[in-house]
């Protein structure tokens, strides 16, 4: 069934026809509707439990209690919410929980902002959280049906990040597929691990150095893994929905002189000057990297391969050094043939909200085109003069 | 004297408690009462420890460990996660040491009980941070010697009264407790097992390591500080009815505070003070035991 | 489940760390210095006793409501348990730990309270008879108990008595008012119905030949105590209207009529002279002790003191009789100087220094001589080692004879009843053992006995003790009503339930309830500690409120 509606509704229908049994959550702009609309949803609704915690720590602290116990749980949140469950999204990486959570992408304060950057979500890349980056609400409603699958497969959670208000706030159609259907796609979460107090143990005690290694060994096999079941499971929502999603989009790739890599709203404008590039005859294409969790490194390096340039779009910036994407880019580039290692250009725009217009992805393309090499390690992109 | 204290034991020896420690003496005896239908979910602590290092466990039931502010938190996910299965029997409890309680714990505990989470929630205090080396908590008494209270400049504020607070959240039922009355703590741990909601346990476990004194004293340090009005034994309904479930000797605080190495440096007139105030802390719950005050 | 958890191989580590294993593969046991031990220990009363009574166990026993087994109990030691119960001097009281809390416990009157409302159960007759005889001279408590407890054993017995009743002191020695003789016929008649032989009027020397008893018998107990009064030495003391106590007391207890006139001294200080003392009194005559030291010093018992004050006898203390002659009232004037303490003698006390110039007269119709009695040794054969006026004897009643045995206060002991039944009772084992007898090696005897330190006081509730009732002294002055009241049965099972049962466990599982280590577990009737876990913390041994648990160095087998 089609409905206009905002990315953040798209969170809510996702979650509930994943039949998402707990859920807590602590509000925040731009995420609120999220759990707004799911109050709606579940209200009268005995088979789901909405939370309604005092912080973003206790939010994710009390789905990880919950999918201990063996249901299907969610959250929801944004910048200062997600860095400050930041210690407990290790917690539940390092428990191989299942849960997913939707992180719309909101700068960071100090200064206080509201709107779309992707330093939130990337600064807990390191956490062993899955991470997806959609580019319309559509992406948002699917990914979210498909996260709770590929997660509790590979025992790891997801995190589903928007562009806060670009993606957020904006109506979009979406094909809201039916229940029956997510409940074929989506069977019962049934646990290998849980709390049963009828074969008691206990979870997450003082781990030695000579067991803990082997453990962290176990949740990186778990993201290795994760790459073939984010394909296999993109296969299969083809199958039942007729969309399909990997861990990268490649678009007018196979000829491309310049690649743009992209991720999240940016993308969907890219896909624009990309198409009037060649209507010019210009050889331009573009890479969306929809998994940054786990990191897509042999795609990149097939892609990128055949290319003369690369430009990466960063909507972000890891200070001290330079645009995150840009970073793990290059480094999977970086052992490649001599002869398959196009120079890489990092460009920076964007940060705190601020527009990324088709004529900025101009202005990027021009760069690339004008330099054979990079001068600086980071390109800022529309800051004032 | 014979204590009623039922006979099925829901842990195991062999673990590394503190030789003397009643940390787990609280646990053993509330366990008696929740039996095998119990979820515990315990942020760090020193209990954290004694439940065992990966790969053993020194309980029958299963245990969740948590971060540290988020006993009370993690327990409402598994009561939720537990309830949407069908599964509202199981007694959940969150068990926390006064630094998950009285500190980092305090916000996530004081949002699980204004929401009335159906949790028993139990506060094991030995009166600072033991675990990472006897640092002073909110917990600490005044005039206490810790790692970073030295006796140049000892603990100089009072024990926050955490009963009257989480009272303040009107929770059906609160309640004092003491190691060394066992048939006091598993009457009222019966009681609050039948009762629907936030139920807040407060039990003062003696740490010889921390408060300096030979283990064997361990239980006797818990007495004294029942029968010194110190550590009174109260239940509080609704956050409004006080019942006095003991009324103690009136033993002066002398008694407690000599025995204890971490309140050696005290003088004649500091001892006199902790006397006044316990005292007066003692008619203030004898007021509201008559209704006097709220 | 003790076998230790391997996980060496990475296939072996699960994906979280989840537990696969109780703690019980963890010996904190190798942690600890001390271990705890459970062992029974002696308790002071017990300890104290003269005849080693187990009177935590008969007071026990009560708190039960069974009288009947107490005084079964209390019988396998001390067959005069109504005597004691109202006589003795009772050191179990003085020791008793209760002391250290609220007050002893009142151990006399359970004793009293057993032997009132129990039941004799035990056979009467001896069921087997053994060959061997064994011949008692001296029929007080002495040689009445060795009789008893030969008897159960199946020895043939024959007491020889000089009297024509039995029982020694407690016949001729203790009033009425103290000991009443239908209850001292009452426990003798119970021993003599076992099926002892008795010779009354009968006196080793005048009537039977000692020689001839020592081969008629495979072993002798002497047990004849000591009946002679001692002399004053001083003039007058031949006159007549000066009596020796001891005669006075055997003649009244005789049922002799002894006539006293209207004022009656009485020289000395001991339980004889306040016995003599009161008997006067209740003759009807007004009566004066005269003691050389002070009250302090006095032998008498303190009670007997108190309450012969309370019956209105003078006492003149610091006072020395020097001179008895005779007046012309028809009666006698005693002489006296006042004394004062001067250094310690021999007995241990200050001796009294009489004050030159302070002599005072009394007159009196009778002066009655109570300043310590004798035992007679004439009649012992001279091979028999004697010393300081007595039999010398080991702890056990073994003479320098083969096959003599002597006990009582013909030997060197204290002389109280507790005692003579004490050495009665163990120069029966003696000869039990001397004639092939197979007696079990008591393990007790190698316990500590236990310190009131040890009593944890926190487990027991204050609770005034529950004195024997007295008679007010109106009520008791002019006759020979027995003083001490016995107890009603339940006040008697309340004051049994204030012994702490020191050194005894009764199974409160304190002990189990607040180990920390759930390393103390019941083992059938008792604990057993589980010293894999264990670490020694001590918390078992202060709450155990009867101080049975000791904490031992290690290693302990």
């Amino acid at each position: 069934m089609k409905k206009v509606i905002i990315g953040n509704h798209a969170v809510s229908y996702g979650v509930m026809l994943s039949r998402t049994q707990v859920i807590a959550a602590y509000p925040i702009t731009p995420q609120t509707e999220v759990v707004e609309k799911l109050s709606e949803l579940c209200s009268n609704n005995k088979r789901v439990k909405l939370l309604k915690v005092e912080s973003e720590h206790s939010s994710m602290s009390a789905c990880i209690g919950a999918s201990m116990t063996g249901v299907r749980t969610f959250t929801a949140t944004s910048s200062q919410g997600l860095a400050f469950m930041h210690e407990v999204l290790h917690w539940a990486a390092g428990a191989r929980l299942p849960i997913v959570m939707v992180n719309v992408n909101r700068a960071m304060a100090a200064p206080w902002t509201l709107w779309a950057d992707q330093n939130d979500s990337l600064s807990q890349r390191d956490t062993g959280w899955l991470q997806f980056y959609c580019e319309t609400n559509q992406e948002i409603l699917d990914t979210i049906i498909q996260a709770f699958k590929i997660s509790e497969e590979i025992l790891l959670p997801s995190m589903i990040c928007l562009d806060g208000f670009f993606l957020s706030h904006t109506s979009e159609p979406v094909d809201i597929p039916l229940k029956k259907d997510v409940d074929a796609f989506l069977p019962r979460y049934k646990p290998k691990y849980r709390i049963d107090v009828n074969d008691p143990h206990a979870f997450g005690g003082v781990t030695g150095v000579n067991y803990y290694f082997e453990m962290r060994n176990q949740m990186q096999e778990a993201m290795d893994k994760a790459k073939n079941v984010i394909l296999k499971t993109g296969k299969k929502f083809k199958k039942s929905f007729g969309r399909e999603y990997g861990l990268v989009e490649e678009y007018h790739c196979d000829d491309a002189e310049i690649i743009l890599i992209t991720s999240g709203m940016i993308a969907g404008t890219s896909r624009v000057v990309v198409d009037g590039y060649r209507r010019k005859g210009k050889r331009v294409g573009m890479l969306k990297v929809r998994t940054f969790r786990p990191f897509p490194a042999e795609e990149v390096r097939r892609v990128l391969g055949k290319t003369k340039k690369v430009a990466v779009i960063d909507r972000n910036i890891s200070f001290g050094h330079s645009g995150i994407f840009f970073q793990e880019v290059k480094a999977a580039m970086y052992n490649e043939d001599v002869l398959n290692r196009p120079p890489i250009f990092g460009y920076i725009t964007g940060l705190g909200g601020r527009d990324v217009t088709p004529d900025i992805i101009q202005e990027i393309l021009d760069y690339t085109t004008l330099n054979t090499k990079p001068k600086d390690d980071i390109i800022w992109i529309g800051l004032k003069r | 004297m014979n204590f009623k204290v039922p006979k099925e034991e829901y842990m195991f020896p062999g673990h590394t408690a503190c030789p003397g420690c009643t940390a787990p003496q609280a646990m053993r005896y509330v366990l008696k009462v929740l039996g095998q239908k119990t979820i515990i979910a315990m942020p760090a602590c020193c209990w954290s420890t004694i439940a065992g290092i990966f790969p053993y466990s020194s309980l029958k039931v299963p245990l969740f460990h948590t971060a540290f502010p988020a006993g009370a938190s993690v327990a409402s996910g598994i009561k939720a996660g537990m309830e949407v299965q069908g599964q509202s029997d199981v007694n959940v409890l969150a068990w926390a040491g006064d630094g998950g309680t009285f500190d980092i714990g305090f916000q996530a505990l004081s949002s699980a009980a204004e929401r009335n989470e159906d949790i028993i929630y139990v506060c094991y205090d030995n009166e600072a941070y033991m675990n990472t080396g006897i640092q002073r908590s909110s917990s600490t008494p005044w005039g206490a010697w810790t790692a970073v209270t030295p006796k140049e400049s000892p603990e100089s504020h009072p024990k926050k009264d955490i009963v009257y607070i989480m009272a303040a959240h009107r929770i059906p039922y609160a309640a004092t407790a003491s190691v060394a009355f066992p048939d006091d703590l598993i009457a009222k741990m019966k009681k609050a097992k039948k009762i629907k909601g936030t139920r807040f346990f407060h039990i003062l476990v003696p740490c010889s390591t921390g408060w300096k004194f030979s283990p064997e004293l361990s239980i006797k340090m818990a007495r004294l500080a029942v029968e010194t009005k110190i550590f009174p034994l109260y239940e509080v309904e609704k956050g409004v009815k006080y019942t006095i479930n003991k009324i103690p000797k009136g033993i002066s605080v002398k008694e407690y505070l000599k025995l204890q190495g971490r309140f050696k440096h005290l003088k004649e007139k500091d001892i006199k003070f902790i006397q006044k105030r316990v005292d007066k802390e003692w008619e203030r719950l004898m007021d509201r035991a008559n209704n006097r005050i709220d | 489940m003790s076998k230790k958890l391997k996980l060496d191989r990475r296939k072996d580590i699960p994906p979280i760390a989840i537990s696969l294993e109780s703690t019980l593969s963890i010996k904190t046991g190798t942690w600890r210095y001390f271990s705890p031990l459970h062992k029974n220990k002696i308790p002071p009363c017990k300890h104290e006793c003269p005849i080693n009574q187990d009177v935590q166990g008969f007071i026990e026993l009560i708190t039960q409501d069974k009288f009947d087994k107490a005084l079964k109990l209390i019988r396998r030691d001390n067959p005069f348990a109504a005597v004691t119960g109202r006589v003795c001097y009772h050191p179990c009281q003085t020791v008793c730990n209760r002391e250290y809390f609220d007050g002893y416990v009142s151990i006399a009157a359970l004793e009293r309270a057993a032997s009132d409302y129990g039941l004799y159960t035990e056979k009467k007759k001896a069921t087997r008879n053994k060959k061997k005889k064994v011949a008692i001279l001296g029929g007080g408590p002495s040689g009445l108990t060795c009789a008893y407890h030969l008897r159960m054993r199946g020895y043939q017995i024959t007491v020889f008595e000089e009297l024509s009743v039995l029982g020694g002191m407690l016949r001729v020695g203790i009033p009425d008012y103290r000991l009443p003789k239908n209850i001292l016929d009452r426990e003798i008649s119970k021993i003599v119905d076992m099926g002892v032989e008795v010779k009354t009027n009968t006196k080793i020397g005048r009537d039977i030949d000692i020689q001839e008893l020592e081969n008629r018998y495979d072993a002798m107990f002497i047990a004849t105590g000591a009946h002679l009064n001692r002399k004053l030495n001083i003039l007058g003391e031949s006159l007549k209207g000066v009596i020796s106590g001891l005669k006075f007391l055997r003649d009244i207890n005789l049922g002799r009529k002894v006539s006293l006139g209207k004022k009656v001294i009485v020289i000395g200080g001991g339980n004889t002279a306040f016995d003599a003392a009161r008997l006067a009194l209740r003759l009807g005559s007004r009566t004066t002790i005269i003691y050389r030291r002070t009250q302090e010093q006095m032998p008498a018992y303190i009670e007997e003191i108190e309450q012969g004050i309370e019956e209105e006898i003078e006492i003149l203390y610091l006072t020395i009789p020097i001179k008895i002659t005779e007046n012309n009232e028809k009666g006698l004037t005693v002489e006296c100087v006042k004394a004062r303490l001067g250094d310690v003698d021999a007995s241990g006390r200050r001796r009294p220094i009489p004050i030159s110039g302070s002599n005072f007269f009394i007159k009196a119709d009778t002066v009655i001589s109570a300043i310590g009695e004798d035992a007679d040794l004439s009649y012992l054969p001279k091979k028999l080692r004697c010393q300081k006026g007595v039999i010398t004897t080991d702890e056990n009643g073994v003479s320098s004879c083969f096959k003599i045995f002597a006990g009582g206060d013909v030997t060197d002991q204290p002389r109280t009843v507790a005692h003579a039944i004490g050495s009665g009772k163990r120069v029966a084992m003696a000869i039990h053992k001397a004639l092939g007898g197979k007696t079990l090696k008591k393990p007790e005897e190698d316990l500590p006995v236990i310190e009131h330190e040890k009593i944890n006081q926190d487990y027991f509730e204050e609770q005034k003790r529950i004195e024997t009732p007295i008679l007010t002294p109106t009520k008791r002055m002019r006759n020979t009503k027995e003083v001490k009241q016995g107890l009603k049965k339940d006040m008697a099972v309340k004051e049994a339930m204030r012994c702490f049962g020191c050194g005894i466990c009764n199974q409160c599982e304190n002990c189990l309830i607040f180990c920390p280590d759930l390393a103390v577990e019941r083992d059938s009737d008792s604990f057993k500690v589980l010293y894999d876990y264990c670490k020694g913390c001590g918390i078992c041994m202060l709450e155990c409120p009867r101080g049975v648990i000791t904490m031992e160095k290690e290693p302990i087998e």
